[in-house]
């Protein structure tokens, strides 16, 4: 683990996150439940002990299967979710590219919802009139901007969540599998957006399934397995010890 | 735990809060108030979108309120007809009016939290914003229906004195002690699903035992004591007092609404910030 001391985006001192999942979301499941002693099942580790600093400027690549806990390290980071131990320390304005256009309410106009979804970013009204022709051209959408959303195809709706976020002027981007949406050219423009922010110093966080990204666009990569860091470092190293680790368990489902 | 985090903009969902916790988190709201607007203008948009006569809706379901109440409590059942100086229809809405205020705004901010799920576990803000947005929003409505309102007093002449000054005041209150009162059944609604009917029953006794539909001065005197616990019916009948009799509620009784209004919200806004961190963990 890199302690350097170069100024710090992200740390992760021992985290833990433990899910206790209650018997039953009704009171009529959870009282006798609650006599029985058995109201909350055993506790669930979705991370165990995991600790990792990201400098300022850097881009991290966080690879591993499905539930393996890439996901709530991202919740962590973007402060949705709280730690159940450790300490966690996030410096800067972090913009979640998580499921995109999550905010965007359907029966709103793209404009309408341009304008939503940015100030829940936390843009102020100013700051998004005066991008609002910006993030539009970046979607290509100039010809649905008064249309609901929810006529919208997937694509325009990920276009359209894209260029928000991206046009939130981030210190701190996560991203969760976002480029696996949306056709080849967009693709080809998100990724040029990133190395934009990269070179801009911006500390990018990517969970991705996609090797090649993580390797050609990363610095560093985590590898996460049940919860727990199995890997930290070069991402064509951490790359290999995942893969290997798929190959011997290739019975499982990926 | 301790998380520290040197950066203005955002706040941490803390595992604890505490009294130190209070302005801080205030101190927040205030930055992120722009966001309070465009989600009370989203659910006010939202609202009505879909439908064929539009925001004439808002003016319905009072309207019709106000007739199939009056018909059957003053046309049927002669209520109160020696003890109100005013038309039925006068004295019924001006209570009425609030009343559907505090009930619609309640049970649409129990939901909040529970329907804006895709939000709460992909970005964090102030979640307390999605409750005060739900009860904002419901001040159209008020608005309109103060219309409505108007209407009636041109229609039985009868207008309000200087004291029609107090009802902001009034409303400041009722305002205070509804978000005060939603903040927690929201935050309880993602542990328990059961809270969204439970307040739907509760609000349906609540209608009844306080002064709508009739003047508290018929309450035979040994239940006086739960009009007098009954903040909405101090509420309801300070806004008569002030509309229809013209009477100043005066300074002591004001002051000691306020502060309990104030209460109020201060503990539902502490039982809410308590519950705060889970909420990503339940929905």
């Amino acid at each position: 683990m890199p302690t350097g001391s170069e100024p710090p985006g992200i740390e992760f001192a021992q985290v833990s996150k433990r899910f206790q999942i209650q018997e039953g979301r009704t009171l009529r499941e959870f009282v006798p439940a609650l006599f029985r002693g058995r109201a909350w099942s055993p506790p669930f580790y979705a991370l165990r002990d995991v600790s990792f600093r990201v400098a300022r400027g850097e881009t991290l690549g966080i690879i591993g299967r499905n539930g393996s806990g890439k996901s709530t390290i991202l919740k962590l980071i973007a402060g949705v979710m709280a730690p159940s131990e450790g300490e966690i320390n996030v410096y800067g304005r972090v913009s979640p590219l998580i499921e995109l256009g999550a905010g965007f309410h359907p029966d709103l106009t793209g404009r309408e919802n341009v304008f939503l979804n940015a100030s829940i970013l936390g843009m102020s009204r100013k700051e998004v009139s005066a991008r609002f022709d910006e993030i539009i051209s970046f979607a290509e959408l100039w010809d649905f901007v008064d249309t609901p959303v929810k006529r919208y195809s997937s694509g325009m709706y990920i276009r359209l969540g894209f260029s928000v976020a991206v046009h939130s002027d981030p210190e701190i981007l996560l991203i969760d599998e976002v480029l696996a949406v949306g056709d080849a050219a967009f693709q080809e423009k998100c990724l040029a957006k990133m190395q934009e922010f990269r070179s801009r110093g911006v500390t990018i966080v990517l969970v991705s399934h996609s090797m090649g990204l993580v390797q050609d666009f990363c610095q560093r990569a985590l590898l996460i397995s049940g919860g727990h860091l199995l890997a930290d470092g070069e991402p064509a190293e951490v790359v290999q010890s995942y893969t290997e680790a798929v190959i011997h368990t290739a019975e499982m489902p990926v | 735990m301790n998380r520290t985090l040197p950066v203005a903009r955002r706040h941490p969902i803390a595992a604890t809060f505490g009294l130190p916790d209070f302005l801080p988190s205030f101190a927040v709201l205030w930055q992120r108030r722009e966001l309070l607007w465009s989600m009370t203008g989203r659910n006010i948009r939202s609202q009505y979108k879909q439908s064929i006569l539009g925001y004439a809706w808002i003016f319905v379901n009072p309207l019709m309120q106000m007739l199939v109440l009056t018909f059957v409590f003053s046309t049927i059942l002669r209520i109160g007809s020696d003890v109100i100086p005013y038309p039925f229809p006068l004295f019924l809405f001006v209570a009425l009016l609030p009343w559907m205020f505090f009930s619609n705004a309640l049970s649409s901010a129990t939901d909040s939290i529970s329907g804006s799920a895709s939000l709460v576990t992909k970005v964090y803000f102030p979640r307390e914003i999605l409750v005060a947005a739900a009860v904002f929003s419901k001040i159209v409505d008020l608005l309109f229906g103060l219309l409505i309102l108007l209407g009636l007093m041109v229609f039985y002449n009868e207008y309000p004195s200087w004291t029609a000054v107090w009802v902001p005041a009034i409303f400041a209150i009722q305002l205070l002690f509804t978000i005060g009162l939603a903040l927690p059944l929201a935050a309880l609604n993602l542990f328990f699903h059961d809270v969204r009917y439970l307040v739907g029953v509760v609000l349906l006794v609540w209608f009844y035992i306080t002064p709508v539909i009739y003047p508290v001065e018929m309450v035979p005197d040994r239940y006086k004591v739960l009009f007098d616990l009954n903040p909405l019916s101090l509420v309801l009948n300070a806004y008569r007092r002030v509309l229809l009799d013209g009477t100043s509620p005066g300074w002591d009784r004001m002051l000691l609404g306020i502060a309990g209004a104030l209460l109020a919200f201060l503990l539902g806004y502490y039982l809410f910030k308590r519950m705060e961190a889970g909420f990503a963990d339940r929905i």
